[in-house]
């Protein structure tokens, strides 16, 4: 999904890397709006994001040299996470922080459906569901949230996953899977229903 | 046993060949395993189907725009502002200044041809005792003392050009033979107010620049602020 995109701004890239800060520019407006999402989602507050994503992008361009790797998004993704994480753990110096979520290696089961409703796999697109999966993703511990928005929204594989939050490809798989898991529990919840297997 | 934490990575596509196919061969077994992973595929479209929050504002940081630009563009256009304003006044000045040293200059000017005319007839009449006689200039009166040859109307217009009291001292020594640098000079520019500023420039130029060079200097900034503009606007 991201290899068509690295290969057409390769050219771009390697300008960049070179100090053109024009092309450094193409690149980050290519990238604005997808990191923007991202992030958004993670801090929760829409200035929060906008500043992060600002900072993510100057700090890009300021180790743009240093860059290596062979994804320029799955790296630049990675300097817009870290900054997020590290406003949301400024904001827990603050005494005005909603409760923690619950732990990330917290047991989930799959929760089945207490009253009928529609059939959770022909209510996509639902506007009602959509915003239940938006409060759900809200109330996910922030590590199951962010690889889940890296893979379902983003696109990146497990192996991109593991080097943007530099966790193990084991804990991006189990993290993407209890995420999943808590969405699904969260709209069976709403009074959708489960498809009894 | 079901394999519950591989069904999101075989979904993803994340499983290798093994546990691809061991995953591949309960769900063929298994409706339970089956329906939740039609569960956990509904769920990732759900999540890609979110929509995507926009920013208020370009987060892109323009990184193609040294910092100093805008700055430097508010300068150059302050200074040009600056350079106009002097030009006008420094324009000003010079034409008030023109004009009251030429209305100064205008009643000691003003008895130029009777005094040169004084200034002759004081040469002729004393040429007369003496007898003494050159040949004489394009005027036609010589004056005396000077030595044959000497052309009388250089020293007849040094003196047009000199106020009456001195003229006369002036024409006295040229009748002595005698006549000062000043007079030589004079005789040379031909014209009064030429005269009167080269006496006057060397005195007050380094002070005082043209105002040619404050329009100068207002264009140049002028220019220097409309390209930085551009280039700002452009970025």
């Amino acid at each position: 999904m991201n290899a068509p995109l690295e290969d057409a701004n390769a050219g771009l890239i390697k300008q960049a890397r070179a100090g053109d800060a024009r092309a450094f520019e193409a690149l980050a407006r290519e990238v604005e709006r997808p990191l923007y999402r991202h992030v958004q989602r993670i801090v929760g507050e829409s200035a929060d994001a906008e500043d992060c994503v600002q900072d993510a992008l100057f700090s890009a361009w300021r180790s743009i040299r240093a860059f290596e790797g062979d994804s320029f998004r799955a790296w630049i993704f990675r300097i817009a996470t870290n900054r997020a994480l590290d406003r949301l753990r400024s904001r827990k110096r603050h005494p005005e922080l909603p409760l923690d979520p619950p732990a990330d290696d917290a047991e989930i089961t799959w929760a089945e459906p207490a009253a009928p409703g529609p059939d959770l796999v022909q209510i996509v697109g639902d506007r009602e569901a959509l915003a239940a999966v938006e409060a759900a993703l809200a109330t996910l511990p922030v590590d199951q949230r962010t690889v889940l928005l890296l893979r379902d929204i983003e696109g990146f594989a497990y192996e991109e996953i593991a080097v943007i939050t530099a966790v193990e490809i084991g804990t991006v798989k189990s993290r993407i899977h209890r995420g999943r898991l808590a969405v699904r529990n969260a709209l069976v919840a709403k009074g959708w229903r489960g498809t009894a297997g | 046993m079901h394999p519950l934490e591989d069904l999101s990575a075989y979904l993803d596509g994340e499983l290798d060949g093994g546990r691809r196919a061991a995953v591949e061969s309960h769900l063929a077994a298994c409706d339970s395993c089956r329906t939740r992973l039609a569960q956990l595929r509904a769920t990732a479209r759900l999540i890609a189907a979110l929509p995507s929050p926009v920013p208020a504002r370009s987060l892109v940081p323009r990184v193609a725009v040294p910092i100093w630009l805008a700055p430097l563009r508010t300068l150059a256009t302050i200074g040009s502002g600056a350079a106009l304003f002097l030009f006008i006044a420094s324009a000003l000045t010079t034409s008030v200044t023109q004009t009251s040293s030429g209305g100064a200059a205008a009643p000691a000017l003003a008895p130029q041809p009777e005094q040169a005319q004084s200034d002759r007839a004081r040469g002729i009449a004393s040429a007369g005792p003496s007898g003494a006689a050159g040949p004489a200039g394009p005027s036609g009166p010589s004056v005396p003392g000077v030595p044959t040859g000497v052309p009388a109307p250089a020293f007849g217009v040094a003196a047009s050009v000199s106020p009456p009291q001195k003229s006369a001292t002036e024409s006295d020594r040229s009748a002595a033979g005698t006549p000062t640098p000043t007079a030589v000079v004079r005789a040379d520019s031909g014209t009064t107010a030429p005269t009167a500023v080269a006496l006057g420039a060397p005195e007050r130029a380094p002070t005082t620049p043209s105002p040619l060079v404050w329009l100068a200097l207002a264009i140049a900034l002028a220019a220097l602020a409309l390209v930085l503009h551009r280039r700002l606007r452009s970025a």
